[in-house]
Protein backbone atom coordinates (compact mmCIF):
# COMPACT_ATOMS: atom_id res chain seq x y z
CA UNK A 1 0.00 0.00 0.00
CA UNK A 2 2.80 2.47 0.89
CA UNK A 3 4.53 1.78 -2.41
CA UNK A 4 1.21 2.39 -4.45
CA UNK A 5 1.18 5.68 -2.45
CA UNK A 6 4.77 6.45 -3.38
CA UNK A 7 4.41 5.06 -7.20
CA UNK A 8 1.10 7.44 -7.03
CA UNK A 9 2.69 10.39 -5.60
CA UNK A 10 5.82 10.05 -7.59
CA UNK A 11 3.73 9.92 -11.19
CA UNK A 12 1.86 13.56 -9.70
CA UNK A 13 5.09 15.09 -8.95
CA UNK A 14 6.38 14.05 -12.40
CA UNK A 15 3.02 15.22 -14.13
CA UNK A 16 3.65 18.44 -12.14
CA UNK A 17 7.06 18.23 -13.62
CA UNK A 18 6.15 18.99 -17.11
CA UNK A 19 3.87 22.03 -16.26
CA UNK A 20 5.28 25.70 -17.13
CA UNK A 21 5.56 27.94 -15.01
CA UNK A 22 2.21 30.34 -15.46
CA UNK A 23 2.19 33.49 -14.22
CA UNK A 24 -1.74 34.33 -13.81
CA UNK A 25 -1.42 37.71 -12.24
CA UNK A 26 0.78 39.63 -14.84
CA UNK A 27 3.15 40.18 -18.04
CA UNK A 28 6.09 38.01 -17.98
CA UNK A 29 7.70 39.97 -20.38
CA UNK A 30 10.83 40.98 -18.14
CA UNK A 31 11.71 37.18 -18.14
CA UNK A 32 13.49 35.74 -21.05
CA UNK A 33 11.57 32.79 -21.61
CA UNK A 34 13.91 31.64 -24.62
CA UNK A 35 17.13 31.31 -21.73
CA UNK A 36 18.02 28.88 -19.13
CA UNK A 37 20.24 29.65 -16.63
CA UNK A 38 21.62 28.19 -13.30
CA UNK A 39 22.10 29.44 -9.91
CA UNK A 40 23.18 27.78 -6.49
CA UNK A 41 22.66 29.61 -2.93
CA UNK A 42 21.29 29.34 -0.24
CA UNK A 43 17.73 30.16 0.41
CA UNK A 44 17.51 33.68 2.33
CA UNK A 45 13.63 33.49 2.51
CA UNK A 46 10.84 31.44 0.70
CA UNK A 47 7.48 33.78 0.53
CA UNK A 48 4.19 31.42 0.44
CA UNK A 49 2.25 34.13 -0.87
CA UNK A 50 -0.53 35.20 -3.34
CA UNK A 51 -0.16 36.16 -6.18
CA UNK A 52 2.85 34.59 -6.86
CA UNK A 53 5.62 32.62 -4.55
CA UNK A 54 9.42 34.14 -4.52
CA UNK A 55 12.48 32.87 -3.78
CA UNK A 56 14.88 34.62 -1.99
CA UNK A 57 18.52 32.91 -2.63
CA UNK A 58 22.08 34.37 -1.95
CA UNK A 59 24.42 33.43 -4.36
CA UNK A 60 28.57 33.45 -3.53
CA UNK A 61 30.42 34.58 -6.22
CA UNK A 62 34.22 36.15 -6.08
CA UNK A 63 32.74 39.68 -5.97
CA UNK A 64 31.05 38.58 -2.32
CA UNK A 65 27.52 37.77 -1.94
CA UNK A 66 24.38 38.83 -4.22
CA UNK A 67 20.50 38.31 -3.18
CA UNK A 68 18.29 37.18 -5.94
CA UNK A 69 14.96 36.34 -6.09
CA UNK A 70 12.86 34.22 -7.96
CA UNK A 71 9.49 34.35 -8.65
CA UNK A 72 7.13 31.17 -9.09
CA UNK A 73 3.50 30.75 -9.73
CA UNK A 74 0.78 30.75 -7.43
CA UNK A 75 0.26 29.05 -4.01
CA UNK A 76 -2.86 27.43 -4.64
CA UNK A 77 -1.83 25.57 -7.72
CA UNK A 78 1.69 24.85 -6.63
CA UNK A 79 -0.32 23.36 -4.05
CA UNK A 80 -1.86 20.81 -5.95
CA UNK A 81 1.25 19.90 -7.57
CA UNK A 82 2.86 19.08 -4.48
CA UNK A 83 4.92 22.73 -3.62
CA UNK A 84 4.35 23.53 0.40
CA UNK A 85 5.48 26.41 2.14
CA UNK A 86 7.95 24.24 3.50
CA UNK A 87 9.69 22.98 0.33
CA UNK A 88 12.27 25.69 0.46
CA UNK A 89 13.91 25.99 3.74
CA UNK A 90 16.21 28.90 5.12
CA UNK A 91 20.01 27.63 5.16
CA UNK A 92 18.76 25.18 2.79
CA UNK A 93 21.36 24.99 -0.35
CA UNK A 94 19.88 24.97 -3.28
CA UNK A 95 20.38 25.12 -7.13
CA UNK A 96 17.51 26.68 -9.91
CA UNK A 97 17.16 26.37 -12.96
CA UNK A 98 15.39 30.37 -14.17
CA UNK A 99 14.14 32.22 -16.92
CA UNK A 100 16.63 35.09 -16.56
CA UNK A 101 15.14 39.01 -16.27
CA UNK A 102 16.08 40.79 -19.64
CA UNK A 103 17.79 43.65 -18.11
CA UNK A 104 20.49 41.29 -16.53
CA UNK A 105 19.44 42.42 -12.76
CA UNK A 106 19.39 39.56 -9.95
CA UNK A 107 15.97 38.23 -10.67
CA UNK A 108 13.96 35.46 -12.93
CA UNK A 109 11.15 33.24 -13.51
CA UNK A 110 11.50 29.56 -11.63
CA UNK A 111 11.85 26.69 -14.18
CA UNK A 112 13.58 23.99 -12.18
CA UNK A 113 14.92 23.48 -8.72
CA UNK A 114 17.49 20.65 -7.44
CA UNK A 115 18.16 19.76 -3.64
CA UNK A 116 20.98 18.85 -2.15
CA UNK A 117 19.67 15.19 -1.93
CA UNK A 118 19.61 15.14 -5.56
CA UNK A 119 15.90 15.58 -5.42
CA UNK A 120 14.16 17.56 -8.14
CA UNK A 121 11.14 19.89 -8.47
CA UNK A 122 9.71 21.65 -11.95
CA UNK A 123 11.63 20.82 -15.08
CA UNK A 124 14.84 20.38 -14.09
CA UNK A 125 15.74 18.79 -17.05
CA UNK A 126 14.96 21.80 -19.41
CA UNK A 127 18.60 22.76 -20.47
CA UNK A 128 20.47 25.65 -20.07
CA UNK B 1 -61.48 4.04 4.33
CA UNK B 2 -62.76 2.14 1.80
CA UNK B 3 -60.03 -0.72 0.43
CA UNK B 4 -60.75 0.28 -3.49
CA UNK B 5 -59.61 3.87 -2.69
CA UNK B 6 -56.39 2.92 -0.61
CA UNK B 7 -53.23 2.35 -2.02
CA UNK B 8 -50.25 1.43 -0.22
CA UNK B 9 -48.10 4.29 0.71
CA UNK B 10 -44.91 2.75 -1.33
CA UNK B 11 -46.93 3.02 -4.19
CA UNK B 12 -47.67 6.84 -3.61
CA UNK B 13 -43.80 7.17 -3.61
CA UNK B 14 -42.58 6.80 -7.08
CA UNK B 15 -45.76 9.56 -8.05
CA UNK B 16 -44.78 11.72 -5.75
CA UNK B 17 -41.30 11.72 -7.10
CA UNK B 18 -42.67 12.15 -10.89
CA UNK B 19 -44.33 15.28 -9.60
CA UNK B 20 -41.45 16.78 -7.89
CA UNK B 21 -39.64 16.53 -10.77
CA UNK B 22 -42.38 17.95 -12.89
CA UNK B 23 -43.07 21.05 -10.73
CA UNK B 24 -38.68 21.47 -10.71
CA UNK B 25 -36.72 19.46 -13.40
CA UNK B 26 -33.41 17.78 -11.79
CA UNK B 27 -30.43 19.73 -12.36
CA UNK B 28 -27.25 18.35 -13.66
CA UNK B 29 -24.20 17.52 -10.93
CA UNK B 30 -21.50 20.30 -11.71
CA UNK B 31 -20.09 19.50 -8.14
CA UNK B 32 -16.60 19.26 -7.52
CA UNK B 33 -13.77 21.58 -8.76
CA UNK B 34 -12.65 22.27 -12.61
CA UNK B 35 -10.00 23.01 -14.50
CA UNK B 36 -9.60 24.81 -17.59
CA UNK B 37 -8.32 22.59 -20.53
CA UNK B 38 -4.96 24.25 -21.87
CA UNK B 39 -3.51 27.68 -21.66
CA UNK B 40 -4.91 30.75 -20.68
CA UNK B 41 -5.53 31.69 -24.66
CA UNK B 42 -8.77 32.58 -25.24
CA UNK B 43 -9.42 30.64 -28.67
CA UNK B 44 -6.91 28.28 -28.56
CA UNK B 45 -8.33 26.96 -32.33
CA UNK B 46 -6.51 29.99 -33.71
CA UNK B 47 -3.68 30.78 -32.27
CA UNK B 48 -0.54 31.42 -33.82
CA UNK B 49 2.13 29.94 -33.03
CA UNK B 50 -0.33 26.75 -32.59
CA UNK B 51 0.99 26.08 -29.35
CA UNK B 52 1.89 29.79 -28.12
CA UNK B 53 0.95 30.97 -24.52
CA UNK B 54 -0.42 34.51 -24.07
CA UNK B 55 1.87 37.23 -23.18
CA UNK B 56 4.12 35.50 -25.45
CA UNK B 57 5.68 38.08 -27.75
CA UNK B 58 4.01 37.86 -31.14
CA UNK B 59 1.33 35.26 -30.29
CA UNK B 60 -1.89 35.96 -31.16
CA UNK B 61 -5.29 34.29 -32.43
CA UNK B 62 -7.71 35.21 -35.78
CA UNK B 63 -10.93 36.53 -34.73
CA UNK B 64 -12.94 38.02 -37.31
CA UNK B 65 -12.34 41.72 -36.29
CA UNK B 66 -12.92 44.80 -38.16
CA UNK B 67 -10.49 46.53 -39.33
CA UNK B 68 -10.69 49.13 -36.89
CA UNK B 69 -10.26 46.44 -34.28
CA UNK B 70 -7.91 44.42 -35.99
CA UNK B 71 -5.92 47.20 -35.92
CA UNK B 72 -6.23 47.69 -31.65
CA UNK B 73 -5.36 44.37 -31.45
CA UNK B 74 -2.17 44.92 -33.48
CA UNK B 75 -1.49 47.66 -31.34
CA UNK B 76 -1.50 45.78 -27.99
CA UNK B 77 0.14 42.88 -29.75
CA UNK B 78 3.07 45.48 -30.55
CA UNK B 79 2.99 47.03 -27.26
CA UNK B 80 3.79 43.44 -25.82
CA UNK B 81 6.44 43.20 -27.78
CA UNK B 82 8.03 46.12 -26.27
CA UNK B 83 7.15 44.74 -23.13
CA UNK B 84 4.80 47.67 -22.29
CA UNK B 85 0.88 46.02 -22.18
CA UNK B 86 -0.05 45.59 -18.57
CA UNK B 87 -2.59 42.72 -17.84
CA UNK B 88 -4.92 45.12 -16.47
CA UNK B 89 -6.03 43.29 -13.34
CA UNK B 90 -2.48 43.89 -12.04
CA UNK B 91 -4.37 46.02 -10.38
CA UNK B 92 -5.37 44.35 -7.82
CA UNK B 93 -9.35 43.99 -7.20
CA UNK B 94 -9.98 44.65 -11.03
CA UNK B 95 -12.39 41.72 -12.17
CA UNK B 96 -10.92 39.82 -15.19
CA UNK B 97 -14.62 40.75 -16.68
CA UNK B 98 -16.49 38.18 -19.26
CA UNK B 99 -15.68 36.39 -21.48
CA UNK B 100 -11.90 36.31 -19.98
CA UNK B 101 -13.97 34.93 -16.65
CA UNK B 102 -14.33 31.98 -18.22
CA UNK B 103 -10.67 31.53 -19.08
CA UNK B 104 -9.19 31.72 -16.28
CA UNK B 105 -6.01 29.73 -14.53
CA UNK B 106 -6.47 28.16 -11.26
CA UNK B 107 -9.63 26.51 -10.27
CA UNK B 108 -13.26 26.89 -10.90
CA UNK B 109 -16.78 26.04 -8.81
CA UNK B 110 -19.89 25.72 -10.03
CA UNK B 111 -22.76 26.01 -8.32
CA UNK B 112 -26.12 25.63 -9.73
CA UNK B 113 -29.29 25.82 -8.29
CA UNK B 114 -32.95 26.53 -10.09
CA UNK B 115 -32.85 30.04 -9.56
CA UNK B 116 -29.12 30.92 -10.12
CA UNK B 117 -25.85 29.98 -11.46
CA UNK B 118 -22.62 30.82 -10.08
CA UNK B 119 -19.63 30.18 -11.82
CA UNK B 120 -16.50 30.97 -9.31
CA UNK B 121 -13.18 31.35 -10.62
CA UNK B 122 -10.10 31.13 -7.57
CA UNK B 123 -8.08 33.21 -9.56
CA UNK B 124 -8.86 36.57 -9.02
CA UNK B 125 -10.98 35.73 -7.30
CA UNK B 126 -14.13 36.09 -10.17
CA UNK B 127 -17.89 35.21 -9.39
CA UNK B 128 -20.31 35.26 -12.62
CA UNK B 129 -23.80 35.27 -11.53
CA UNK B 130 -26.43 33.32 -14.26
CA UNK B 131 -30.33 34.55 -13.00
CA UNK B 132 -32.08 31.23 -14.61
CA UNK B 133 -35.20 32.51 -12.80
CA UNK B 134 -37.05 33.48 -15.66
CA UNK B 135 -35.84 37.33 -15.91
CA UNK B 136 -34.99 39.38 -18.90
CA UNK B 137 -31.87 41.66 -19.21
CA UNK B 138 -32.76 45.09 -17.30
CA UNK B 139 -33.85 47.42 -19.88
CA UNK B 140 -31.80 49.67 -21.58
CA UNK B 141 -31.72 52.74 -19.21
CA UNK B 142 -31.75 50.71 -15.91
CA UNK B 143 -28.07 49.25 -17.02
CA UNK B 144 -24.55 50.14 -17.77
CA UNK B 145 -21.51 48.31 -18.77
CA UNK B 146 -19.64 46.29 -16.10
CA UNK B 147 -16.90 44.26 -16.07
CA UNK B 148 -19.31 40.65 -16.36
CA UNK B 149 -22.00 42.41 -17.63
CA UNK B 150 -25.73 40.74 -17.31
CA UNK B 151 -26.34 36.84 -17.45
CA UNK B 152 -29.56 35.70 -18.32
CA UNK B 153 -30.23 31.95 -19.01
CA UNK B 154 -31.92 28.81 -18.60
CA UNK B 155 -32.01 25.26 -18.93
CA UNK B 156 -32.46 23.09 -21.57
CA UNK B 157 -32.55 19.47 -20.26
CA UNK B 158 -28.93 19.12 -19.25
CA UNK B 159 -27.37 22.05 -21.16
CA UNK B 160 -27.45 25.41 -19.17
CA UNK B 161 -28.11 28.32 -22.28
CA UNK B 162 -27.40 31.97 -21.31
CA UNK B 163 -26.89 35.10 -22.67
CA UNK B 164 -24.42 37.72 -21.75
CA UNK B 165 -24.76 41.45 -22.43
CA UNK B 166 -23.22 45.00 -21.04
CA UNK B 167 -19.75 44.07 -20.78
CA UNK B 168 -17.40 46.76 -20.15
CA UNK B 169 -15.11 46.18 -23.44
CA UNK B 170 -12.18 47.87 -24.01
CA UNK B 171 -14.02 51.33 -23.07
CA UNK B 172 -11.41 52.22 -20.45
CA UNK B 173 -8.62 49.86 -22.00
CA UNK B 174 -8.80 47.98 -18.49
CA UNK B 175 -10.31 44.89 -19.23
CA UNK B 176 -8.67 42.56 -21.91
CA UNK B 177 -9.79 39.10 -23.24
CA UNK B 178 -6.46 37.15 -22.68
CA UNK B 179 -2.92 38.69 -22.15
CA UNK B 180 -2.17 38.42 -26.32
CA UNK B 181 -4.07 41.87 -26.01
CA UNK B 182 -7.58 40.00 -27.81
CA UNK B 183 -10.02 43.38 -27.05
CA UNK B 184 -13.86 43.62 -27.29
CA UNK B 185 -16.54 46.46 -27.54
CA UNK B 186 -19.20 46.82 -24.81
CA UNK B 187 -21.76 45.92 -27.48
CA UNK B 188 -20.70 42.35 -27.33
CA UNK B 189 -23.34 39.99 -27.09
CA UNK B 190 -22.87 36.00 -26.31
CA UNK B 191 -24.67 32.98 -26.28
CA UNK B 192 -22.81 30.34 -24.23
CA UNK B 193 -24.07 26.95 -24.18
CA UNK B 194 -22.76 24.97 -21.36
CA UNK B 195 -23.30 21.41 -20.84
CA UNK B 196 -21.60 18.15 -19.04
CA UNK B 197 -20.15 16.32 -21.98
CA UNK B 198 -19.14 13.54 -19.88
CA UNK B 199 -18.07 12.83 -16.02
CA UNK B 200 -14.91 14.88 -16.17
CA UNK B 201 -15.57 17.48 -18.58
CA UNK B 202 -17.92 20.08 -18.86
CA UNK B 203 -18.06 22.20 -21.75
CA UNK B 204 -19.03 25.80 -23.06
CA UNK B 205 -19.39 26.43 -26.52
CA UNK B 206 -19.50 30.26 -27.14
CA UNK B 207 -20.88 32.72 -29.93
CA UNK B 208 -19.80 35.93 -29.53
CA UNK B 209 -21.43 38.16 -31.79
CA UNK B 210 -20.09 42.76 -31.38
CA UNK B 211 -21.61 44.64 -33.79
CA UNK B 212 -18.40 47.12 -33.32
CA UNK B 213 -15.42 45.19 -32.95
CA UNK B 214 -16.23 41.60 -35.48
CA UNK B 215 -17.86 41.10 -39.03
CA UNK B 216 -19.13 37.92 -37.90
CA UNK B 217 -20.07 35.52 -35.14
CA UNK B 218 -17.06 34.23 -33.18
CA UNK B 219 -17.09 30.46 -32.27
CA UNK B 220 -14.99 29.98 -29.00
CA UNK B 221 -15.57 26.46 -27.10
CA UNK B 222 -14.03 26.67 -23.65
CA UNK B 223 -13.76 23.01 -21.69
CA UNK B 224 -12.89 22.55 -17.54
CA UNK B 225 -11.63 19.14 -16.55
CA UNK B 226 -13.02 17.80 -12.84
CA UNK B 227 -10.07 17.71 -10.60
CA UNK B 228 -9.73 14.54 -7.88
CA UNK B 229 -12.02 14.38 -5.05
CA UNK B 230 -11.27 16.25 -2.06
CA UNK B 231 -9.05 19.07 -3.97
CA UNK B 232 -9.30 22.11 -2.07
CA UNK B 233 -9.66 25.70 -3.49
CA UNK B 234 -7.63 28.65 -1.97
CA UNK B 235 -7.92 32.17 -0.83
CA UNK B 236 -6.40 34.50 -3.53
CA UNK B 237 -5.02 38.20 -2.94
CA UNK B 238 -3.41 40.22 -5.78
CA UNK B 239 -2.52 42.53 -2.65
CA UNK B 240 -0.99 40.11 -0.39
CA UNK B 241 2.50 40.82 -2.05
CA UNK B 242 2.08 41.64 -5.66
CA UNK B 243 5.50 42.49 -6.00
CA UNK B 244 4.98 43.41 -9.71
CA UNK B 245 3.26 46.50 -10.05
CA UNK B 246 2.55 48.93 -13.63
CA UNK B 247 4.22 51.96 -13.80
CA UNK B 248 2.02 55.19 -15.40
CA UNK B 249 3.82 54.14 -18.94
CA UNK B 250 2.64 50.34 -18.72
CA UNK B 251 5.98 48.78 -17.59
CA UNK B 252 5.22 45.73 -15.50
CA UNK B 253 7.94 46.39 -12.43
CA UNK B 254 9.75 43.16 -10.45
CA UNK B 255 10.34 44.09 -6.99
CA UNK B 256 13.17 42.88 -4.41
CA UNK B 257 12.95 41.65 -1.06
CA UNK B 258 13.05 45.32 0.12
CA UNK B 259 10.16 46.65 -1.72
CA UNK B 260 12.28 48.74 -3.57
CA UNK B 261 12.19 47.95 -7.77
CA UNK B 262 15.38 45.86 -9.53
CA UNK B 263 14.88 46.48 -13.09
CA UNK B 264 18.01 48.56 -14.44
CA UNK B 265 15.13 51.14 -15.64
CA UNK B 266 12.26 52.09 -13.99
CA UNK B 267 10.36 53.42 -16.32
Amino acid sequence: MKSRTLAFALAFLSLASLQAVLLGHHSASMFDNTKVMEISGTIKEFQWTNPHVWIQVNVQSAAGVKEWSIEGGGPNTLSRQGWRPTTFKPGDTVSFRINPMRDGTPAGLFVGAKFSDAKTLGRWEAQP
Amino acid sequence: MKPKTFLPGILLLPLLAFAQRGAAPALPDWSGVWQMVGPTVFDTSTVEPPNGRAGDPGVRERPPYNAEWEAKYQKNIDAIRRGVMPDPVNTCGTPHGFPRVMNLPDVYEFAVRPEQVWIIGENGPNILRIYTDGRAHPAPEDMWPTYTGDSVGKWEGDTLVFDTVSSKGFRDEDVIVDRTGLVLSEKLHVVTRMRKIDDTTIEAQMVLEDPVALKSPWRVTKRYRRQPAGTRVYDYSCAENNRNPVTATGKTLTLGSDGKPIDKVVD
